[in-house]
């Protein structure tokens, strides 16, 4: 099984590539190619498979938005990028809950990630207040705000979905809920 | 406050507000590119004029830009969820995870470390074990000591049964009553024998028995239980002194594959062995002795071992009990060093002196010919 996995993982370039466009395709074989790397390293040290999932995620994010920024130098495999970056995300993990980190098992070459985690930390904490923002909007806001900035449906979808008598009333409806949710997302 | 006033103030909130909708939604518009040029061109002033509006579309476009980021980010979470559920983790995570069992587990995390170990633990059981081997094989040499005597005993109550039924009436004091017996050799003319300490220890009385059958009283003058080595002088009145011992002392140890013989007593006859020097150490590396490929049998130790040109190389001393064919030999460094303890003055002529040995250059019939009378059967009462 892990070998059927490994042999399907694209090439260093390839991802880069595929990330830059978006594909679905390379997610999908970046993701399934260095899961079971990071699940082992989890799960060997104290952690359980929704553990690496988390941590799995996180990091594939970070490699995202680092290419997405334009800021990704291939210096080394992307495999121990992504491996470095789980072990420095659980290391923190396991050090807030105050689980036993002292001694982790390795599996891989450890690169220093410190920057890149700690940037996406703060990355992270604008996506928490958001989804707190949203959590807080209340219906029909928090939908209509989603369908439209996040599905991408259109004022016209939106008027039918939520039976608005035309779209004047849906947009109006729209920015009200815009503006709330900006008033508590900059809500210190 | 008069009511119109009060509704004045409010509807113009309202319009304000309606205002902020509609500034949000041309924002909004321009930032997304959907308005027309000449709309595009009015906002923008709009926008240089007014510090409020200018201030509002850049937070608006802060904030649109942390949606779409938001927005990127759930999507790609979403994606991922979705991927992640066509793994089948649980089966993954079976291969992966630390095994229940406590041994795999430290197995599997400290594989090199155990790896070196048990190398480690390998090695030395195979050490121990040799080394028990060896001790084993050295406490047989022991026992086959023991052995020896018995057979010796053995042998001799045959011979002794022999003589009874063949002269009974002459109780000459050849009579061999031996309990058991070794081989014995001179170190000097005068009549000092030395043997193995394991053919004499616990003797009543001790007898030597040239090669012509005569016996002669002697009384161990020194022993070494270190080497295993005793040296026995003859007492008896009726021994005449030998004439220059016929073979020197080995002074440097000999090497491996160099022919060597022995003289002994197995039985009442004297019976040569011949054999080479088969390695440098003896039992448990034991330096003080060789092991010699050499066949003996009970009642050898004690005997010498010679080299081909009549040096003293060492003394039987055992056998291995599991290598058939293989003897330890005293190095004749011992020899010395037990000579030493006697009263130099006593030893008469000295073995060493003897610079050359007068068995060299001889066939091997005419050596064992000239050192038999040297070779003495040690009997033991």
């Amino acid at each position: 099984m892990n070998n059927s996995l490994k042999s399907s993982v694209p090439t260093d370039r390839e991802v880069i590539l595929g990330i830059l466009n978006n594909s679905e395709d390379t997610l999908n074989k970046l993701y399934k190619g260095y899961f079971a790397m990071v699940l082992q390293f989890i799960l060997n040290n104290n952690g359980d498979e929704d553990d690496a999932k988390d941590v799995y995620q996180e990091a594939i994010i970070i490699l995202y938005n680092k290419i997405k920024e334009g800021n990704f130098e291939l210096s080394s495999k992307l495999k121990t990028y992504i491996y470095s970056v789980c072990r420095r995300i659980w290391l923190k993990k396991l050090t807030q809950n105050s689980r036993k980190a002292g001694n982790i098992t390795d599996y891989e070459d450890v690169l220093a990630v410190e920057e890149d985690v700690e940037h996406h930390e703060e990355k992270d904490l604008q996506f928490v207040k958001m989804q707190h923002a949203l959590e807080h909007l209340g219906e029909p806001c928090k939908t209509i705000i989603q369908d439209f900035y996040i599905h991408n449906l259109s004022m016209q979808d939106i008027c039918e979905k939520f039976g608005y008598t035309n779209t004047d009333n849906a947009k109006t409806q729209k920015y009200k809920c815009l503006q709330r949710l900006k008033k508590i997302f900059f809500q210190p | 406050m008069p009511a119109t006033l009060k509704e004045n103030i409010f509807s113009t909130i309202i319009i304000e507000m309606r205002n902020d909708l509609e500034l949000d939604a041309i924002i909004e518009d321009y930032l997304l590119g959907k308005l027309t040029p000449q709309e595009t061109e009015a906002f923008e002033q709009l926008r240089s004029n007014d510090a409020t509006v200018d201030h509002k579309v850049v937070s608006h476009k802060v904030f649109l830009h942390k949606m779409e980021q938001y927005a990127e980010q759930l999507h790609l979470r979403e994606q991922m969820d979705k991927i992640h559920a066509e793994i089948d983790v649980e089966e993954m995570a079976a291969t992966l995870k630390p095994h229940p069992s406590k041994v795999v587990q430290l197995w599997r995390k400290h594989k090199s470390a155990i790896a070196v170990a048990a190398s480690f633990i390998v090695l030395s059981l195979v050490s121990i074990y040799s080394i028990q081997h060896n001790s084993q094989q050295a406490e047989k040499v022991v026992l086959l000591s023991n052995q020896l005597t018995n057979a010796i005993k053995t042998q001799n109550t045959l011979i002794r049964d022999i003589r009874k039924t063949a002269n009974t009436s002459a109780p000459s004091k050849n009579a061999n009553q031996g309990r058991y017996g070794g081989t014995g050799f001179a170190i000097s003319t005068n009549g000092y024998i030395l043997t193995n300490l394991h053919v004499i220890n616990g003797a009543d009385s001790l007898y030597v028995q040239n090669s012509k059958g005569e016996s002669f009283k002697v009384k161990a003058v020194y022993t070494d239980s270190q080497y295993d080595m005793a040296i026995l002088k003859i007492s008896d009145k009726n021994f005449s002194n030998l004439s220059s011992l016929p073979y020197t002392i080995k002074r440097n140890s000999s090497s491996i594959g160099e022919n060597v013989y022995t003289l002994g007593y197995p039985k009442d006859d004297a019976v040569l062995g011949e054999g080479y020097v088969s390695s440098k150490n003896g039992f448990v590396g034991d330096t003080t002795q060789y092991q010699v490929a050499i066949s003996v049998n009970p009642g050898n130790s004690g005997g010498p071992l010679l080299d081909n040109n009549g040096n003293l190389v060492g003394v039987i001393s055992g056998k291995p009990d599991q290598t058939e064919g293989a003897a330890f030999a005293i190095k004749s460094k011992y020899i010395l060093e037990a000579m030493r303890a006697i009263p130099q003055d006593s030893l008469g002529k000295k073995l060493v002196s003897n610079r050359k040995s007068l068995l060299s250059g001889l066939k091997r019939t005419k050596q064992i010919e000239k050192l038999q009378d040297y070779v003495f059967m040690i009997k033991v009462y």
